[in-house]
C-alpha cells in the first residue's frame, strides 16, 4: 500500500470512529425529541415521523397551552420546572459559598488535622448520597416538626440536603487555589487587606473559572437528581421536574410523549445556565499578575 | 532619625508540620542591625534563610523566637500593614484583574485615604516610573520590566520607612536586570529609606548594597561593606561566594624548606608550590605540616611581575576563556585547576606552558577545619 493510501485509510477509520461516538451522543436525544412531537404515547423507537404522525399535543401539555384547557391541574409541568430551577440555583449558589470558603481554609491555612479532614472528605464522597436516604428522611421528618418550612415536602429541606454534597467541590476549588501563588494574597495583606477582603477582592475575581465550573456541575446534578428528591418531596405541588417527569410513566399508563417533551424542556435551564457560565470559563485570568 | 532602623535579635525560624512538630530550622539565631537609610543586601545560596528572614521582617512569617524591631518598636506581633514596610516580590504579585492604577492605589484605598490624595500620589509616582501612559491597562498588557516597575510603584505609594525586596530582578532578562538595578539604586538615593534586599546573585549584592549580609544554612557568615567582603572574607564560604570568577582555593600543606616557608598543594600531578612571604609567615607558624587552604583571587594571578611580592608559577593551560580585553585561563593544578586573569588581547591553547605571577601580598590562608581565615 502506498503511504498516501495508508494515510487516507487512517483518516477514514478515525472519522468512522468519531461518527459512531457522535451518534451515541446525538441519537438518543433525537429519539426523545421525535417522541415528544409524535401523536399519541409511544416509547422512543424511531427517528422518522410520517406527516400524519406529527403533533404538538405533548408540548401543549408541558407548556400549559392553552391556559383554559389545563389537562390535569394536579400535575403542572411548568410549576415543576420552576421548582427545579429554584432548587438548582439556590443549591449551586450555596454549594459555591460553602465549598469556596472551606477550600480557602484548606488551601491557605495551617491547622491541626488538616490533612486528615481533607482525606476523610474524599472518603465520605465515595459513598453515594442515596445510601443516606433513610437518614435524610428521618432527619427532615424530625426537623419539620419544629421548623415546618425546612422539613419533608419542602424545597428548603431538599436544598439543605444538596448542600451537604460539597466535598468533591472543596477538593476541586482547593486544587485551583493551590495553583494561585500565595504572594498575590501576601501582597494584599501588606497593602492592609483583611483575610476576608483578600478573599473577596483578590482571590474570588481570579477564581471565576472554577466557580463557573462548580456552579454548572452542581446545577446539572441537582436539576436531574431523582432518588433523594422523590423521597423528600411527597406532594405533586413540591415536585421537581425529575420527580414530576417520572410520575408520567405510570404502571398502566406510560405517557411517553409527555415524558419526552418534559425531558427536552428540562434541558432548557441547563443550557441557559451553561451559556451564562461559559463566559467565565476562560484561562489566563491570573496571567500578568505573576511571573511563573 | 532612627525610625527606619531595623534590629534583628536572636531570630529563629523553625517550621512545623500540621501537628506542630518541628520539621526544619531555616533561620538559626541571627543578629543583625540595619541603620536608618541603609541599603542592606541579604545574599546566599538558596535555602540559606535569607528570604525567610525578610518575610519575618515583613510579618508574613511567624517568628519562632527572638525579636525584630523597626525604629524603636518591637514588631513581632504587628500585622504587616502596621509595620511601615512595603515589599516587592520576585514574581511581581500584581493583582491581575485590576488596572495599573488600582494595583497601585489598592493599599491607599484600603487605608481609606481621600480620593484626591490617592489620585495625586499614584499619578506622581507613575510619572516618576514612566508608567503614566499605562494606568488604565491591566498587568497582562505590560512587559516584565514594566510589571516590576508597577510593583515598585505600589511599594512607593505606601510611603514606607523600610522597603523589602525579595529577589525582585530574578525574573527579568539580563539587560532589564542591569537597568532595574540602577533604577532601584537611584530610588534609594532619592527616597533615603531603609532597604533590605534579598538576592542570590553576588553581583547584585556587590553593586547595590551599602552593606552585605552573607548567609548560609540559616547562619550569618559575615556582614560588611562590599570591599571588605572582597578583601577580607572571614571564612572559606564568603571567600568562595563573593567575587566573579570565584577565588582559587587550593588545599595543601605549609612546609619548612631551606628557602623558608612554602605552601605545597595536595595532589599527585601538577601540584603547585607557592612561597609564603611577608606578614603571613608569622601567622602560619602554628600550621606547619598541617592541612591548610590557600586562597588567592584570579585577578591576583597575572602575567606580569610588578614588585617583590610577586612570585612566578609555571603550569600548563587547561582551558582559556577569552573575554576580549582579558582572558580567564584555567591552569592545571593538583586539585584540578586554578584560574588566572591575564590582561591583553591574547589567545591561549590547551597544554601550552605558561608562567604567571602570584601576588603573595593578597594571599589568604584558611583553617580547613574551622573554615575561618587565619589572621
Amino acid at each position: 500500500m502506498k503511504p498516501s493510501h495508508r494515510l487516507r485509510l487512517k483518516k477514514m477509520l478515525a472519522h468512522g470512529f468519531l461518527l459512531v461516538a457522535l451518534a451515541l451522543v446525538v441519537l438518543p436525544f433525537l429519539m426523545v425529541l421525535v417522541t415528544s412531537l409524535r401523536k399519541g404515547n409511544f416509547p422512543p423507537n424511531s427517528l422518522w415521523l410520517n406527516p400524519d404522525q406529527w403533533s404538538l399535543e405533548h408540548w401543549k401539555y408541558v407548556l400549559n397551552i392553552p391556559y383554559s384547557e389545563i389537562v390535569n391541574p394536579s400535575t403542572p409541568p411548568l410549576h415543576w420546572l420552576w421548582n427545579s430551577v429554584i432548587v438548582s440555583a439556590l443549591s449551586s449558589a450555596g454549594i459555591i459559598l460553602l465549598s469556596s470558603t472551606a477550600a480557602y481554609a484548606f488551601a491557605r491555612m495551617r491547622f491541626k488535622f488538616r490533612g486528615h479532614i481533607l482525606q476523610s472528605l474524599l472518603i465520605l464522597q465515595m459513598f453515594p448520597a442515596v445510601l443516606a436516604l433513610t437518614a435524610y428522611y428521618t432527619i427532615l421528618d424530625s426537623v419539620g416538626r419544629h421548623v415546618e418550612w425546612l422539613g419533608l415536602n419542602t424545597l428548603p429541606g431538599l436544598i439543605s440536603i444538596y448542600l451537604a454534597g460539597v466535598s468533591t467541590n472543596i477538593w476541586m476549588i482547593k486544587g485551583y487555589f493551590d495553583t494561585i501563588p500565595a504572594s498575590m494574597e501576601e501582597s494584599a495583606r501588606i497593602d492592609g487587606a483583611s483575610p476576608f477582603q483578600t478573599f473577596v477582592r483578590i482571590l474570588l475575581p481570579v477564581s471565576a473559572p472554577i466557580f463557573a465550573v462548580v456552579f454548572i456541575l452542581s446545577f446539572i446534578y441537582t436539576m436531574s437528581e431523582y432518588p433523594v428528591a422523590s423521597a423528600v418531596l411527597g406532594t405533586p405541588k413540591t415536585w421537581t421536574l425529575a420527580v414530576g417527569a417520572s410520575s408520567l410513566l405510570r404502571e398502566h399508563e406510560k405517557l411517553w410523549g409527555h415524558f419526552a417533551a418534559l425531558a427536552v424542556l428540562s434541558g432548557v435551564p441547563i443550557t441557559v445556565m451553561f451559556l451564562l457560565c461559559q463566559r467565565f470559563v476562560i484561562g489566563g485570568l491570573t496571567s500578568g499578575g505573576i511571573k511563573e | 532619625m532612627s525610625q527606619g532602623s531595623v534590629h534583628i535579635k536572636d531570630l529563629v525560624k523553625t517550621y512545623t508540620d500540621d501537628r506542630g512538630r518541628p520539621t526544619f530550622t531555616a533561620v538559626k539565631n541571627i543578629n543583625l542591625d540595619i541603620d536608618n537609610g541603609e541599603f542592606m543586601v541579604l545574599v546566599g545560596p538558596s535555602g540559606c534563610g535569607k528570604t525567610t528572614t525578610l518575610r519575618m521582617v515583613a510579618g508574613l512569617e511567624k517568628i519562632s523566637s527572638g525579636t525584630i524591631s523597626i525604629g524603636d518598636r518591637v514588631v513581632n506581633d504587628l500585622e504587616p500593614k502596621d509595620r511601615g514596610i512595603a515589599m516587592v516580590f520576585q514574581n511581581y504579585a500584581l493583582y491581575p484583574h485590576m488596572t495599573i492604577f488600582n494595583n497601585m492605589a489598592f493599599g491607599l484605598q484600603l487605608a481609606k485615604k481621600k480620593k484626591d490624595f490617592i489620585q495625586e500620589t499614584v499619578t506622581r509616582t507613575s510619572q516618576a516610573l514612566g508608567l503614566n501612559q499605562m494606568l488604565d491597562r491591566k498587568p497582562q498588557a505590560l512587559s516584565g520590566g514594566q510589571r516590576q516597575r508597577v510593583a515598585l510603584g505600589r511599594a512607593i505609594v505606601r510611603n514606607p520607612v523600610v522597603f523589602l525586596f525579595d529577589e525582585p530582578l530574578s525574573n527579568l532578562d539580563a539587560k532589564m536586570r542591569v537597568q532595574m538595578r540602577s533604577e532601584i539604586s537611584r530610588l534609594h538615593g532619592q527616597l533615603g529609606s531603609t532597604m533590605i534586599y534579598v538576592t542570590h546573585d553576588q553581583v547584585e549584592a556587590m553593586t547595590m548594597g551599602d552593606r552585605i549580609c552573607v548567609m548560609k544554612d540559616g547562619v550569618i557568615m559575615q556582614v560588611a561593606d562590599p570591599l571588605t567582603l572582597y578583601r577580607k572574607p572571614e571564612n572559606l564560604f564568603v571567600a568562595g561566594f563573593i567575587g566573579s570568577p570565584p577565588m582559587n582555593l587550593l588545599r595543601g600543606k605549609v612546609q619548612k624548606q631551606s628557602s623558608g616557608l612554602v605552601f605545597t598543594e595536595t595532589g599527585e600531578q601538577n601540584a603547585i608550590s607557592i612561597p609564603i612571604k611577608g606578614p603571613l609567615e608569622s601567622l602560619v607558624s602554628k600550621y606547619v605540616d598541617k592541612p591548610i587552604v590557600l586562597g588567592v583571587r584570579p585577578e591576583h594571578i597575572t602575567e606580569e611581575s610588578k614588585n617583590g611580592s610577586h612570585v612566578p608559577l609555571t603550569s600548563a593551560v587547561d582551558i582559556a576563556e577569552p573575554m576580549g580585553s582579558e582572558s580567564l585561563v584555567y591552569m592545571k593544578a593538583g586539585g584540578g585547576s586554578f584560574i588566572a586573569k591575564i590582561h591583553g588581547e591574547k589567545l591561549f591553547h590547551q597544554g601550552q606552558p605558561l608562567t604567571v605571577y602570584v601576588d603573595t601580598g593578597k594571599i589568604l590562608l584558611f583553617d580547613p577545619e574551622t573554615e575561618a581565615v587565619i589572621r
